[in-house]
């Protein structure tokens, strides 16, 4: 077996600088966060979600469906990476956490290596705040310098390390955090989908923010099954229930389900209802009230 | 005394009972990892967990929604424990789109969404046969993968 040295220095000093790049760089005193046993309402829920799954889209399949629907890649739009350390509460940093995953995956989607480095290191120092640095930690950091050239390896090891942090929250029974987490993920992407249609208004965006009407309904359910007396999770479900007052008179199609199956055996689903589309007022009604939502978090 | 040892006996049970869910969650989620998200290639892992640890005559079901235009893979992953699984697709009028039953398993479909289309994946495990006081519950995992 051959074994090659590598100086390490280049990289360690990638990692520095890349630390530097986010945020005021004034280390913030790492906050405890509660990791008590499960009450009675979590234990209830646990039992009662155990056999029934909500799926959220994650922000990398979000990003993967504005890049196909024609949209745009601004850097301008999304959170500034001198706002890490503004946040030290553990709810922020959980609903920043998501933010910050939601525009990595925007960044890298659209290929814009540099700045997917930028939030990528907001988003682990966030993490390591949060007590989630076992999941993401430097190799991460180091994995994602070297593999900077490889887009689909830098979306794989986001993807996993998304998967990493989400399994550590659950698996020690910090679930709200992770319902947070995966609260300023959704936003954020809502949010980034209606400022570029803001600035380019094709239908398959206004088709996609539309369709957003089905997982903002699975993100309110998820969020239904846990703690009502978390406040920063109550706070959550309040600014949802806002957006979707918005989107009650939203068309999604709908019409009668149709399937085949191809002679590869693949099979072929759609509806012959219409395609779904937001009107001038609904979209800039939504356009508003998530950049509000979206504000509150990250300020 | 006797108070002060139950107390402790049972704080001693509730942290062995936590201890024992999150290890068997972790155990649920290293399995789809590892055995199950390598499978969903060339289609794109959509970081989405839905997976449990399930027992003869339980079931699971999972919305999911597919957008127009896009292409997915949907696996049902179970740990070999549990043997085969009943399990399919259906549609907003319950209509099935794609079944795989115990005595003809499937691990998985691919599939392509003209419109975009709600849908539910149910999982259930057959009961065990024979007569057994064994009950022996496995990780049931339902994925979805995309095509970028």
């Amino acid at each position: 077996m051959m074994h090659m040295r590598t100086n390490r220095w280049p990289v360690a000093f990638a990692l520095l600088v890349l630390l530097s790049a986010c945020g005021g760089g004034t280390e913030q005193e790492t906050l405890n966060v509660d990791e008590g046993q499960p009450n009675g309402v979590e234990q209830a829920r646990l039992e009662s979600t155990k056999k029934i799954f909500y799926s959220i889209p994650s922000p990398m399949e979000t990003a993967a469906l504005l890049k196909k629907a024609g949209a745009t890649y601004n850097k301008n739009i999304l959170n500034d990476v001198n706002n890490v350390d503004k946040y030290t509460s553990a709810s922020k940093q959980a609903l920043n956490l998501g933010v910050y995953g939601a525009d990595l995956s925007y960044a890298s989607v659209f290929n814009h290596t540099q700045e997917s480095m930028f939030y990528t290191s907001c988003a682990k120092r966030l993490a390591d705040r949060l007590g989630v640095s076992s999941a993401f930690n430097d190799s991460t950091l180091e994995a994602m310098e070297k593999s900077q050239n490889d887009r689909d390896a830098l979306l794989d090891i986001i993807s996993e390390t998304y998967w990493e942090v989400d399994r550590y929250l659950k698996v020690n029974d910090r679930e709200s955090t992770s319902a947070l987490m995966i609260v300023g993920g959704w936003v954020e992407g809502l949010y980034i989908a209606t400022q570029v249609a803001g600035a380019k208004s094709t239908p398959e965006l206004r088709q996609r923010i539309a369709e957003q009407k089905i997982s903002l309904g699975d993100l309110i359910s998820l969020l239904a099954t846990y703690d009502d007396s978390d406040p920063a999770l109550q706070s959550a479900r309040e600014d949802l229930n806002s957006l979707q007052a918005l989107y009650a008179d939203v068309k999604i199609g709908g019409g009668q389900p149709t399937s085949s199956t191809q002679a590869d055996g693949i099979i072929v689903v759609g509806n012959d209802g219409e395609t779904a589309a937001l009107t001038d007022a609904q979209l800039n009604a939504i356009r508003e009230r998530v950049a509000a939502i979206r504000n509150s978090y990250i300020n | 005394m006797r108070i002060e040892r139950s107390l402790l006996s049972a704080s001693v049970l509730v942290a062995f009972l936590v201890l024992a869910t999150g290890s068997v969650q972790a155990q649920c989620r290293s399995f789809a990892k590892n055995k199950c998200v390598p499978q969903l290639a060339p289609y794109k892992f959509n970081e989405s967990f839905n997976g449990a640890q399930l027992a003869p005559g339980e079931e699971a079901e999972v919305n999911l929604t597919f957008y127009s235009g896009q292409e997915y893979r949907v696996m049902v992953c179970v740990h070999q424990i549990l043997g085969d699984v009943n399990w399919k697709l259906v549609d907003s009028n319950n209509k099935i789109v794609f079944e795989s039953l115990a005595d003809k398993p499937k691990t998985h479909f691919d599939l392509k969404a003209t419109s975009t289309s709600q849908m539910k994946v149910v999982v259930w495990v057959p009961p065990t046969k024979g007569q057994s006081d064994m009950v022996h519950t496995g990780c049931v995992a339902i994925m979805v993968g995309f095509k970028e």
